[in-house]
């Protein structure tokens, strides 16, 4: 047996470092694995050198684009000031909605959830693998963010935490062909799923025949998967197509978020979300 | 030594380039320099230490893509495998030809990593994925002229010259 194993180590070797990532991958390697000691230390070793790479780069190109922007700043000055006083207006308006709604809220003893924390962070880096897509960012377990929050930016829907380290994590976007968020047509409440395709346009599936939805609506999450907060923005439909049979229509919706030109986001952990070290985002990433 | 320098060379270029994709805001088109690597350790590492080589910078690609999920670590040491068998039916020598080789290697590369995520997640169609490979290929291409130089350089910084007690 010794003398067997002697003569075929090489082989052997080869073999098992063939089919072992190989019998991984199929027994369950589509659900991912959690970080062990090693995934984090090569994590911990690489993630601060994108950082400083993507520091050195946008800090490079802000530098020009500075100097760039340095011929137009009066007439910009004079076009700010104005925007201001619209924008001023609008929140003093908005100021009167929001204590007229709140009035109305504790007239009909609506429960308000309890907003979670959020959690600024920078992109670092993107993915170099382009069949899931994904972004790393520069906030991690310390700082409070876990596997299944979710990740947005003031404009709308980004993705969410798939994987949480010491001061980092990576986070799937909605655009991934694996990403499923549950969300509404903010005008008639309509529900349905946003699903990602790889590239271009989320695909909106699961949405009735029967309901409400026009080009140009505005869809927000539903909050019904348990992942992300309900009323984020994730973009608007178009191409809706209204077929004359089955139960179901179909639309586009072009993200509000451009996924590719990512640089500060906010995790956020709504009252739904695993807020614990492994903790898991099942819901909308199926 | 070979396998060190190539795992250090592989976390070198995939740091590198997920920081050049997010300033690109290049959505899909990725290079694929590991790809490169294994192509290269096909040609000159022995069995053993390129199989290493190979399992180690599989692992780190599977690491950098965020849900790690063994694909490419089995991927790399297949690429490696296949690959070593080419130097028996065709001479692969200097840039252009190394080049060739490992667009011929992220080829069969992309293909089998299509196949594979299709045949476990099969909800989206290979299209898109498959539509991007044109691009992906010619990046790798170009990357391996790039790379070869300095791979070179490495190979040559490790042989021992001939003739010496050791």
């Amino acid at each position: 047996m010794w003398s067997l194993l002697k003569r075929y180590y090489r082989p052997l070797i080869v073999g098992f470092l063939l089919l072992s990532p190989l019998v991984a991958f199929l027994l369950g390697g589509r659900k991912g694995r959690e970080p062990n000691f090693i995934d984090r230390a090569i994590i911990a070793v690489a993630s601060p050198v994108q950082q400083g790479l993507t520091s050195v780069i946008e800090g490079g190109v802000a530098g020009v684009q500075n100097y760039l922007d340095l011929r137009g700043v009066r007439q910009e000055n004079d076009a700010l000031r104005l925007e201001n006083l619209q924008l001023r207006a609008a929140v003093q308006s908005l100021g009167e909605s929001r204590m007229e709604n709140e009035r109305l809220r504790k007239l009909l003893k609506y429960a308000e959830a309890e907003p979670g924390p959020e959690i600024p962070a920078r992109v670092v880096g993107v993915n170099p693998v382009a069949k899931l897509l994904s972004v790393r960012i520069s906030s991690g377990e310390q700082q409070g963010v876990f596997r299944g929050m979710s990740v947005v930016t003031p404009d709308g829907i980004v993705g969410q935490v798939i994987r949480a380290t010491g001061g980092y994590a990576d986070v799937a976007l909605v655009t991934d062909p694996q990403s499923r968020v549950a969300v509404r047509v903010q005008r008639s409440r309509a529900r349905g799923t946003a699903a990602g395709t790889g590239v271009g346009p989320l695909k909106l599936e699961n949405m009735l025949r029967t309901e409400d939805v026009e080009d140009g609506d505005l869809i927000i999450t539903a909050g019904t998967d348990g992942i992300y907060p309900p009323g984020v923005v994730v973009g608007r439909v178009t191409n809706l197509e209204k077929k004359e049979h089955g139960m179901f229509q179909g639309a586009d919706i072009v993200p509000a978020v451009d996924t590719s030109k990512l640089e500060e986001v906010l995790v956020v952990g709504s009252p739904y979300s695993a807020m614990a070290p492994g903790g898991t985002a099942e819901g909308a990433s199926k | 030594m070979k396998f060190l320098v190539s795992v250090a060379l592989a976390l070198a270029l995939l740091t590198l380039e997920s920081v050049l994709v997010k300033q690109a805001g290049l959505e899909l088109g990725r290079i694929d320099v590991t790809v490169v690597l294994v192509a290269f350790l096909a040609l000159r590492a022995s069995l053993l230490e390129g199989t290493f080589s190979a399992f180690s910078v599989g692992y780190l690609l599977d690491l950098m893509s965020g849900q790690p999920t063994w694909l490419y670590t089995f991927l790399a040491v297949f690429i490696f495998l296949v690959g070593r068998l080419v130097p028996t039916f065709v001479e692969v020598r200097g840039p252009l030809a190394f080049a060739l080789f490992a667009m011929g290697a992220d080829v069969g590369h992309s293909l089998l990593a299509t196949f594979f995520t299709w045949l476990t997640v099969k909800e989206d169609g290979p299209g898109s994925q498959l539509a991007e490979m044109p691009l992906q290929v010619a990046l790798t291409g170009i990357a391996a002229l790039a790379l070869y130089p300095l791979l070179r350089r490495f190979e040559a910084s490790q042989e021992r010259p001939a003739g010496l007690l050791r």
